[in-house]
């Protein structure tokens, strides 16, 4: 380190800096969630990919990690999905148009949207985990021609609990989508499916080899049985993403909180492709589910890394 | 590099011009408890002790302090959400082989893909760092790691030798600040002494692995050894204590601190561990390593095989301050052997 | 915060020292900066007046009497918040200490041939009794700690008592380990949030903030008594502070 520090600290970005951002509106979607429509205070897009997440600061209470769930084509403004968990999303909850809070980010890797070019997508999603999924959606329908068939499944744990319901209309009614949608706790009014999602999808037909599936199902048990699911239909490995949740801090490689045996989910992930996962102890989504010992693919977990 | 010699007086002059100069950070021994070292400040030359076994925190304190203000906010006004101004330079010194080697790796794992721009700017505060030989206690075990011999970015390095210290010059840097001081060059008998120094100080070191750093990798990678995790576990605190004294260790925390006014305040930095049970707890309230078997897994696992995997050296210097800090006396070096002996025992079974 | 929304503030005791609160008036400056944020309306320490409308309230001690019961639920049923003040309020302390014996039998000890005069109940923290929306641990209560938690009520947080030893904010302060002074130190089993101020000054902790949430006790056991420590002496030692609910130290040694 022999050159000048006043030098080499001028090169140096504040790393841990977050912009202004003003919330241009505040929708609250249900009990639990509100969307957030930000503007960066500088002018900028936020430049997103789909699938990656910001962290957000109310400063004095903190940040919290939160996915984009607007399209990356969205450029003036972004959005994010909000569920009061800890201090800092409840503050969330309390902002109006107007108000500003900090960003810094777009980080992690988000999903291989290249690859998925004249694919069939399914997606599925559970709960909160529709958000981080929804930019990719919103993609495939702005660029609808250049994939194949688009399958979306979306669980909820009861109608009160869904999140962008004037889309879910929208999907049910789109020619060119294939939309499944169940709750686990109906309501006097529900008409539809009851269930988890692994019930509508053990029904799908799919053709393995072109199909590329993005899935972000809430806890990690739920992503083996989907997992599992998905393997018996015989989709490869390299075909399934997962979005995974761990508790990213520092956004960037460093703090360790997120660590996933040798990898950081905020800088490896959060969006990773299930072979990668295999043989990864600490990767509990990527366990095979209790049941599949007839399908003769589980693993004991504790041997190998990856 | 070159070569030379510093007599006792002329070295203490030397440090004495340096602290006069500004600030210098440096082992010193606690005045409540003598016989025991700590890195701080220096007033004088008489405070800086070159010849201590090891200190409580290593001095990484100096450029990652263990509770960084790093941002100043208000809540009412986004102008004055701006970054905390540094302090000047300073020097650090005394610096063993085994802290040496570790200040290189926070260095790296800081500079890679993404880097540390806070890290980074304080670290280049440290405008000079002089290293120096010592002899190992019962729990060193640099010789295991390759460390024994790592200079980092020393810009000087000091060996003890009869008339004073032999001076490895490593840097112009290093030039600069021996300055005036009488340089003296090195006889046969300095360079005698200095080989005798380095070949004690190799035999003094007696906690060894039974394998080397490569084959401890794969014996790791392989797995298998949760009875060995599960038993350590059962005697181990979770107080976080061995990566907080860690010199490698570079996780860390990130909190506000409101000031009374509940408008204005800071965010801090503070130093965690992974060894702390809420450490991988997600908001949704699922603990990623609940359990305290995984948390000992993942401490070695991330010295010895990711952070290994990932620089090509593990990221463990041999300093031993994690087993002089369990007070449940967890032994870095009992335990890696304990790990080792399960492995091959259960390779001869198969 | 406008002046006339300004939440009013009440401190309570029950069965304790009022140490807790002389602590909070040591906050000196800082407490006149807390009153710019809050009217405190009831204190019997620290002020004569005194008022039954409040909307946050501090109440330090232990429930040692049926009437003790009857007074928290109506501090409960009147503030809006209730904060546990100190190690009595939160974990029994060492009020506790007399629930090792017959409630008869205490009487006789401390009252002798007056003993029916009294009524007593086997002590227990606020906490046992009606649910409180924040802690603060501490014998005397942890200043860092009750700065916090005003600060979070007032911003709406909430707070969660940090789930580490104080073996955490020991090392981050560069102390020497009590350990290696050849003392016993209670640190490594014991919540923070005191900022390690007794192991700071030299002395050893007690455990006065009470247990992390999954305490290794088999370990806290093992280092004890190889410091010579016998299974009474250890458990005497925990029983300082932690009494509620009732240590099982005894059973979980007899497994190892």
């Amino acid at each position: 380190m022999s050159e000048d520090p006043q030098i080499r600290a001028s090169k140096i970005v504040e790393t841990y800096q977050p912009v202004a951002a003003h919330i241009v509106q505040a929708t609250k979607l249900t009990d639990t969630e509100i969307l957030l429509e930000l503007r960066l205070g500088n002018g900028q897009s936020l430049g997103h990919g789909a699938g990656q997440f910001v962290q957000i600061s109310m400063f004095g209470v903190g940040e919290a990690p939160i996915s984009v769930c607007s399209s990356p084509t969205q450029t003036e403004t972004f959005e994010l999905c909000v569920r009061a968990a800890g201090n800092v999303t409840k503050a969330l909850h309390r902002l109006e148009a107007g108000d500003w809070v900090g960003i810094r980010g777009p980080y992690g890797h988000g999903f291989p949207v290249e690859e998925m070019v004249g694919k069939d997508i399914l997606i599925i999603a559970g709960g909160i985990g529709l958000p981080p999924l929804r930019p990719l959606i919103n993609l495939v329908l702005e660029n609808r021609e250049q994939y194949g068939r688009l399958i979306i499944v979306y669980g909820a744990r009861s109608p009160q609990d869904l999140l962008f319901t004037d889309e879910l209309n929208l999907w049910a009614t789109c020619d060119d989508v294939e939309f499944h949608l169940i709750v686990e706790e109906p309501d006097d009014k529900w008409q539809g499916p009851v269930g988890v999602v692994t019930v509508p999808l053990r029904k799908i037909d799919i053709e393995p080899a072109k199909t590329l599936v993005a899935a972000a199902v809430g806890p990690p048990v739920m992503y083996r049985f989907v997992a599992f699911e998905l393997l018996q239909k015989g989709l490869p490995e390299d075909n399934i993403y997962f979005s995974l949740e761990r508790r990213m801090k520092c956004g960037v490689g460093k703090c360790g909180h997120c660590q996933l045996n040798n990898l950081y989910v905020c800088v490896d992930g959060p969006i990773f492709c299930y072979s990668d996962l295999q043989g990864l102890e600490e990767a509990v989504e990527a366990w095979a589910p209790p049941t599949a010992e007839a399908g003769g693919k589980r693993r004991e977990p504790g041997k190998g890394h990856g | 590099m070159s070569i030379c010699v510093v007599e006792h007086d002329e070295l203490h002059a030397l440090v004495q011009r340096l602290i006069q100069q500004g600030p210098a950070m440096g082992p010193r021994e606690r005045q409540q408890q003598p016989g025991f070292y700590y890195f701080d400040w220096l007033n004088s030359a008489d405070e800086l002790v070159l010849d201590y076994v090891t200190t409580t925190l290593p001095p990484k304190k100096a450029f990652f302090p263990p509770r960084e203000p790093f941002l100043e906010f208000s809540r009412t006004d986004p102008a004055k959400v701006r970054s905390m101004t540094d302090e000047g330079p300073f020097v650090l010194l005394g610096v063993h082989p085994c802290d040496l080697a570790a200040i290189e790796q926070l260095d790296i794992a800081y500079s890679d893909n993404i880097a540390d721009g806070r890290y980074l700017a304080n670290r280049a505060r440290t405008t000079a760092i002089i290293g120096v030989d010592c002899w190992p206690d019962e729990y060193c075990l640099c010789t295991s790691v390759g460390t024994e011999q790592a200079r980092g970015s020393a810009d000087l390095f000091l060996t003890p030798i009869q008339r004073g210290y032999l001076v490895e010059v490593r840097t112009p840097r290093g030039q600069e600040l021996l300055g005036d001081s009488a340089q003296l060059p090195a006889t046969d008998q300095d360079e005698a002494d200095t080989a005798q120094f380095r070949r004690e100080k190799q035999r003094r070191v007696t906690a060894k692995f039974a394998t080397g750093v490569e084959q401890f990798a794969d014996i790791l990678a392989a797995g298998g050894l949760t009875e060995v995790w599960q038993e350590v576990a059962d005697r181990c605190y979770s107080c976080g204590s061995c990566s907080l004294v860690c010199p490698t260790c570079f996780c860390f925390d990130i909190n506000d601190d409101i000031n009374l006014d509940l408008t204005t305040g800071a965010r801090i930095r503070t130093w965690d561990s992974c060894q702390l049970p809420d450490f991988a707890l997600v908001a949704g309230g699922h603990n990623f390593r609940g359990e305290r078997w995984e948390r000992v897994r993942h401490r070695w696992h991330r010295k010895f095989l990711y952070l290994y995997t990932q620089y090509g050296r593990p990221f463990c210097t041999g300093c031993g301050r994690c087993s002089r800090a369990c007070t449940a006396d967890i032994n870095l070096v009992e335990v890696s052997n304990d790990l080792i002996a399960y492995a091959q025992r259960e390779t001869q079974n198969v | 915060m406008k002046t006339q929304a300004k939440p009013r503030v009440a401190f309570f005791d029950f069965a304790c020292c009022e140490g807790c609160q002389l602590e909070v008036l040591s906050l000196e400056e800082q407490l006149l900066e807390m009153i710019e944020l809050v009217d405190i309306v009831t204190w019997r320490e620290a002020m004569s007046e005194k008022s039954d409308e409040y909307d946050i309230a501090f109440c330090e001690g232990s429930i040692t009497r049926e009437a003790d019961i009857e007074r928290i639920k109506h501090i409960r049923e009147t503030a809006d918040i209730l904060v546990s003040l100190g190690a009595c309020a939160t974990i029994g302390c060492h009020n506790a200490l007399k629930n090792q014996f017959s409630m008869d039998e205490v009487l006789h000890i401390v009252y002798g041939d007056r003993a029916e005069w009294f009524d007593t109940i086997s002590a227990r923290p606020i906490t046992a009794v009606v649910p409180v929306d924040y802690q603060v641990n501490g014998c005397p209560a942890s200043l860092p700690e009750f700065v916090t938690v005003f600060k979070h009520i007032l911003m709406g947080k909430e707070y969660k008592p940090p789930n580490q030893p104080v073996c955490v904010e020991c090392k981050l302060k560069d102390n020497l380990c009590v350990y290696e002074k050849g003392m016993l130190c209670l640190g490594p089993v014991t919540r923070c949030g005191c900022d390690a101020i007794c192991t700071s000054y030299g002395h050893a902790c007690f455990g006065c903030r009470g247990l992390v949430d999954d305490p290794n006790l088999n370990a806290a056991q093992d280092v004890l008594a190889k410091y010579g420590l016998s299974v009474e002496e250890i458990v005497g030692k925990f029983r300082v502070y932690n009494n509620w609910p009732e240590l099982s130290l005894e059973e979980s040694h007899s497994d190892g």
